[in-house]
């Protein structure tokens, strides 16, 4: 009563890859990109594309007035808008912050995918550059598009008197510095949460909490004379702090009077290295969990 | 009012990470006060820079919004808010909980330290310290309902709730007068208006638009989440 055996192993075909293998560099390129896009709503839902969208459109706005202004009523004074364009859209720059930072860390946290990027020859310090980097192009692709178009109508109308160029390159350059603040500060307080919600607050918490801080201090100091020390604590809102070390270095205007000398730089410096440190201790523990 | 719906609601805003936010705000409003106190003495007008900019304008807000959206938005991103939806409790009697939890939360995490703050900087003078303890009060529950109903309608309701306070409460209504009619901040402030008499605030929102909207928005807000609830589905998105 013995039957036949059944079983069969068959072969389905499976095959080593033999291709080029495009290494560490490219991993972290590719990483980048992906997550480059996905702050854009690319390649996600539709519903993950409205709020960037909404933003750039809100950030293109002073820009599409001025230039109906430029041309209807050929006024001239123009210089102070570059400079001062981040200051005055800080709100939507800092809301495109919150909104996107946790998106690029928080999801990979949250389903522990972590070590499966570094089962690739990506590490923890490559998985970090690629999110802090495409946070970074993000932010100064918000900003630098608005300024660019600000500067290609600008051209066009053709007013009279010299061009901006000065102050546009200038502006762009203040645009790269607070663009890798801001993704630096972002990725380190999304990424101490697996939450999306609680990452958003996390991040427009903080912008809130320094910019009312600084308001605050720069208002009562100013009530009270201290003027010297008043310019200081402007310094506690990034964007602040940005302006002064973009005004400092490209010698262009600004939105208030900040304190001379090199603090400024030294504190941006120091920022944006505390927040680089949180980041890595943050990855190093969590890569290991 | 289901006492253990609040309860386990209690749990999770209290026992994580999220107490943080909470605390840490207040914390600061009122280190800025000593500190402010300490350098200059008492002062209304710094008390009033302070209450308007700093407890009313920012901590106030951005408290309504984790705590209207926590109690609710982290469980239905989660999925799990389908265990509480399964039981045989009606969906408003859990959105009115939901709201009962994150109100008190405001009244402790942001009325109480304003007041304290307040205190500490003017006394009992001009009722700077009861207008705006009243104004934040009044206004955090009317965030709390508000923010609840927006944690129930989109899973972004952190980023649309910050579009809410930072462009239309903040941009919108520096330029625009009428857009401060529809905001809870003005409306708070109104209230701190009519129990102050110090000289350095005034509101252009009257108490007699403020109060009544309040209410409107507060009691609306409760029963659009309540039917939400009923009809909720769990869809993916991102």
């Amino acid at each position: 009563m013995t039957s036949e055996p059944t079983a069969v192993i068959h072969d389905i075909g499976y095959r080593h890859y033999e291709g080029p293998r495009l290494g560490r560099a490219n991993a972290v390129y590719a990483l980048a990109v992906h997550s480059l896009r996905g702050t854009f709503g690319l390649g996600r839902p539709a519903r993950a594309k409205i709020i960037p969208i909404l933003l750039m459109v809100i950030m293109l706005l002073p820009a599409a007035v001025t230039i109906a202004a430029m041309a209807i009523l050929k006024r001239p004074e123009l210089g102070a808008e570059y400079p001062t364009y981040a200051v005055v859209m800080q709100p939507v720059i800092a809301i495109f912050m919150a909104a996107q930072s946790p998106y690029l860390v928080a999801p990979d946290l949250r389903f522990r995918v972590l070590p499966l990027y570094l089962s690739r020859p990506l590490g923890v310090i490559d998985y970090v550059i690629a999110k802090v980097a495409a946070l970074t192009v993000a932010l100064f692709l918000l900003l630098a598009v608005p300024l660019t178009v600000l500067f290609v109508g600008e051209l066009l109308v053709d007013l009279p008197g010299p061009l901006h160029t000065g102050d546009y390159a200038a502006a762009m350059g203040g645009a790269v510095i607070l663009a890798l603040l801001l993704a630096l500060i972002g990725i380190a307080l999304a990424s101490v949460t697996p939450r999306r919600g609680l990452g958003v607050a996390s991040v427009i918490a903080f912008y809130l909490f320094t910019s009312a801080v600084a308001g605050v201090f720069y208002l009562v100091l100013s009530a009270t004379g201290r003027d010297d020390t008043a310019a200081w604590a402007l310094l506690i809102n990034p964007f602040f702090l940005v302006e002064a070390v973009q005004s400092a270095l490209f010698g262009v205007v600004a939105s208030n009077g900040y304190p001379p000398g090199p603090g400024a730089f030294l504190i941006l410096v120091g920022a944006g290295a505390l927040a680089a440190t949180g980041i890595l201790l943050r990855y190093r523990k969590a890569a290991s969990a | 009012m289901n006492a253990v719906v609040a309860d386990i609601t209690y749990r999770a805003m209290l026992g994580r990470k999220r107490i943080w936010l909470l605390v840490l705000l207040p914390v600061a409003l009122i280190g800025m006060a000593a500190l402010l106190r300490a350098v200059d003495g008492p002062d209304e007008h710094t008390a009033v820079i302070l209450m308007k900019t700093f407890a009313v304008g920012t901590m106030l807000p951005l408290l309504g919004l984790i705590a209207g959206t926590g109690v609710i938005a982290p469980e239905i991103e989660d999925g799990t808010i389908i265990h509480l939806l399964a039981k045989p409790i009606s969906r408003p009697v859990i959105a009115v909980t939901k709201f009962a939890v994150a109100a008190s939360l405001l009244v402790v995490f942001a009325a109480l330290p304003t007041f304290i703050a307040a205190y500490l900087l003017t006394g009992a003078e001009s009722g700077v310290a009861y207008g705006f303890t009243l104004g934040a009060l009044f206004g955090g529950v009317a965030y709390a309902a508000v923010f609840l109903l927006l944690g129930v309608v989109t899973r972004h309701a952190v980023t649309v709730g910050v579009i809410y306070a930072l462009v239309w409460e903040g941009v919108v209504g520096g330029y625009v007068p009428g857009a401060r009619k529809l905001s809870i901040q003005q409306w708070a402030q109104s209230v701190a208006d009519h129990f102050s008499t110090s000289p350095f605030f005034s509101t252009d929102v009257t108490l007699g638009f403020a109060v009544p909207a309040m209410a409107i928005v507060t009691v609306g807000a409760l029963l659009w989440a309540g039917r939400r609830l009923r009809v909720l589905s769990l869809t993916g998105d991102d």
